[in-house]
């Protein structure tokens, strides 16, 4: 096991520039998921951390050991792909011990390992099939038990789901998760899929246009986006997210988009006249069939009318997305209140988790 | 509607084995092709061989089972099969082992292995016989580059001209064909290791395999069923060896580069034995057809 240090870490193909100057440290056993769009360079960083991708420039460590000129076969990291990698030719109980083959590791202790590895990830009973016998879940925990036999010092994993069902995902996900938290060894996890990075990650990282926009425990971005693009890439279905103006009337300040008037938390860091984006979470978003009263205060925060899209029942859920003074938005509600497009909305953002960004930098205020 | 139609329209013009519906018409061009050029000749020459020819007097007899028995005691048979065997066995080895190592080194996206990709195919295009023409000159022991080179370097002595000595001669046809025959093997392994997945050899990498390793443990098996399809092919195509041996040393000196099809070509034109020159021609084709048929069992290969 160990940790790892990204330095000032770049990449660049001929004239274009993938990763800019990334400062990173994973400490040791902890589960770290590189989140982002694609072509955001998160895989083409994993890349660089197994040895796989020459590094432009920086450098990478491993427990404090610079590791830039340690070739991929040296590291001792393991890697689960995309596309499982499997050797084709090999059963699987071979490609499962081609490393410790190599290594001329005794043939019990092969036979120890894989029968391990095969307990953990429930493959007994298909040690001797090929990979083309076998179906994406089971190829891919082959790929996985490959990496596990290796006590490797960094589990480094390649959008290893996306090539499974949804449902096959969703119990691939906890598995991982399991045998991290039993084999406890440090893991870099690269997805696109913000449930995955919610789901398993002790830290999260999220990457645009080979940068890091921020990172974090899951619940902290969730709750805290530092900035729009953040804010819009975690959660399903998305934050919503209405461009306004700074407005005051009688000194209580509201943001406004033409009829919209919608109320701003107290204590928010903005001036009137100020372009703003408002954000607020579907399940902060509180829909009702009348009009709703907020005791006290209920004259300053009047709510919204808007007229009912599209209604997706989840079971636990309601989704509901409604046309809001133009704009799109969505309401999620747990009450079985049943709607019908066209149906009138009344909308009111719960004020603590109004989250507003700067209409120009579009950083967090 | 449209095919409904035409068939309504065509229909008392032609009949139906004739609209282009059915395959007949389809299959026809082909299959008179086969049968006129493959089919006939062999059937031909079976029928030849069922008799027995005297060259002097120009008349036939048929006597079944005489050019068989003659070719079984025939020893010039048996030196042509050795001679046959041992050509192609070297031969393909090295073209195997040559063809899969400039394959390695051309297999790479970088600027300019593009041409020399398509420069190494230059020798494909040279007429067999104008190769053997080009290497009889070079091997000449008076002028000839291979020669003088082969003497300056001591490696032989000029009192040996390298296709007039019995042990030396096969071998200056084998260059010759390996010259122009590899290129193909590279062509074969470039395209199958150009079509290899990438990440088993990113994974085999991160599991800790040097270059050779990888080459050993996942090209190899990986290109197993390209190689055997290379060496079928190429196998069959140097077992029917004629124009180099020709061209170059017309079998000599004396027997030593007389392989089946070349002892065949002189019964043949030489002492216009027609029958039992298709007799030789018969035994290579079902030399070749047992060969092969046992290394596509053996190797598996599917078409």
């Amino acid at each position: 096991m160990a940790s790892v240090k990204i330095s000032k870490l770049e990449k660049q193909y001929g004239a274009v520039k993938v990763l800019h100057s990334l400062n990173l440290e994973f400490a040791d056993g902890k589960f770290v998921v590189l989140l982002g769009p694609s072509g955001c360079g998160k895989s083409t960083l994993l890349r660089m951390i197994a040895g796989l991708e020459s590094i432009s420039s920086g450098d990478v460590y491993f427990d404090d050991v610079r590791v830039n000129d340690i070739h991929s076969k040296d590291r001792n990291v393991a890697m689960v792909f995309q596309n499982y990698a499997l050797y084709a030719h090999m059963s699987v109980r071979k490609n499962m011990a081609f490393s410790m083959r190599l290594k001329k590791v005794d043939k019990k202790i092969q036979d120890e390992k894989v029968a391990w590895a095969s307990s953990i990830l429930g493959l007994d009973d298909y040690l001797d099939r090929l990979p083309k016998e076998l179906s994406g879940g089971q190829r891919q925990r082959v790929a996985m038990g490959r990496a596990i036999v290796r006590d490797p010092d960094v589990f480094l994993f390649d959008e290893p789901l996306s090539n499974l069902d949804a449902k096959l995902r969703v119990q691939m996900r906890t598995e991982i998760k399991d045998l991290h938290q039993r084999l406890k060894t440090t893991t870099v996890y690269v997805t696109h899929d913000q449930i995955e990075a919610m789901t398993m990650a002790d830290e999260v990282i999220i990457m645009r246009d080979g940068r890091i926009e921020q990172s974090g425990s899951p619940m902290e971005i969730y709750d805290r986006p530092d900035n729009l693009f953040v804010a819009q890439f975690i959660g399903s279905p998305g934050m919503n997210i209405i461009e306004c103006q700074v407005a005051e009337d009688s000194g209580v300040l509201y943001a406004v988009l033409d009829t919209l008037c919608l109320p701003l938390p107290v204590n928010s860091n903005v001036s009137p006249g100020q372009k703003i984006y408002y954000g607020i979470r579907p399940e902060h978003l509180i829909a009702a069939k009348a009009p709703m009263s907020f005791g006290s205060s209920s004259e300053r925060l009047k709510t919204e009318s808007g007229v009912v899209r599209v209604v997706e029942p989840t079971g636990p859920e309601i989704h509901v997305y409604a046309k809001l003074a133009g704009q799109d938005v969505c309401s999620i509600s747990r009450e079985r209140i049943m709607w019908a497009p066209g149906d009138e909305i009344f909308l009111q953002p719960d004020l603590q988790h109004v989250h507003l960004f700067d209409g120009e930098t579009q950083i967090a205020l | 509607m449209g095919s409904a139609q035409v068939r309504q329209t065509s229909k008392g013009k032609l009949p139906r084995w004739l609209t282009s519906e059915h395959p007949l018409p389809w299959l026809f061009p082909v299959t008179s092709i086969l049968v006129v050029f493959g089919l006939y000749p062999v059937l031909y020459s079976l029928w030849l061989s069922f008799y027995k020819r005297n060259p002097a007097t120009r008349t036939e007899k048929f006597l079944p089972s005489w050019n068989w028995n003659k070719l079984i005691g025939d020893e010039r048979v048996w030196d042509a099969v050795t001679v046959t065997f041992t050509y192609a066995a070297i031969a393909l080895t090295i073209q195997l082992v040559l063809g899969m190592l400039i394959a390695l080194l051309l297999d790479s996206d970088r600027r300019g292995f593009g041409l020399f990709r398509a420069l190494m195919t230059l020798p494909l295009v040279v007429p067999p016989a104008v190769t053997g023409m080009m290497f009889l000159l070079m091997y000449d022991s008076s002028f000839g580059v291979i020669s003088n080179a082969l003497y300056s370097l001591n490696l032989l002595s000029p009192d040996h001209p390298i296709l007039g000595s019995g042990s030396t001669a096969l071998w200056g046809v084998i260059v010759a064909d390996v010259w122009q025959w590899t290129p193909f093997m590279v062509l074969i392994m470039l395209a199958g290791l150009r079509a290899l997945p990438k990440e088993p050899f990113e994974a085999a990498s991160i599991d800790g395999a040097t270059a050779f390793q990888s080459f050993f443990f996942l090209t190899l098996p990986m290109m197993s069923k390209i190689i055997a399809l290379a060496v079928l092919v190429r196998g069959i195509d140097l077992f029917r060896i004629f124009d180099y041996v020709k061209v170059m040393t017309d079998s000599g000196p004396g027997t030593a580069t007389e392989t089946l099809t070349a002892y065949a070509g002189t019964v043949y034109f030489k002492s216009a034995n027609f029958s039992y020159a298709s007799t030789v021609a018969l035994a290579t084709l079902i030399l070749v057809l047992v060969v092969s048929t046992v290394f596509i069992k053996v190797f598996k290969i599917r078409f």
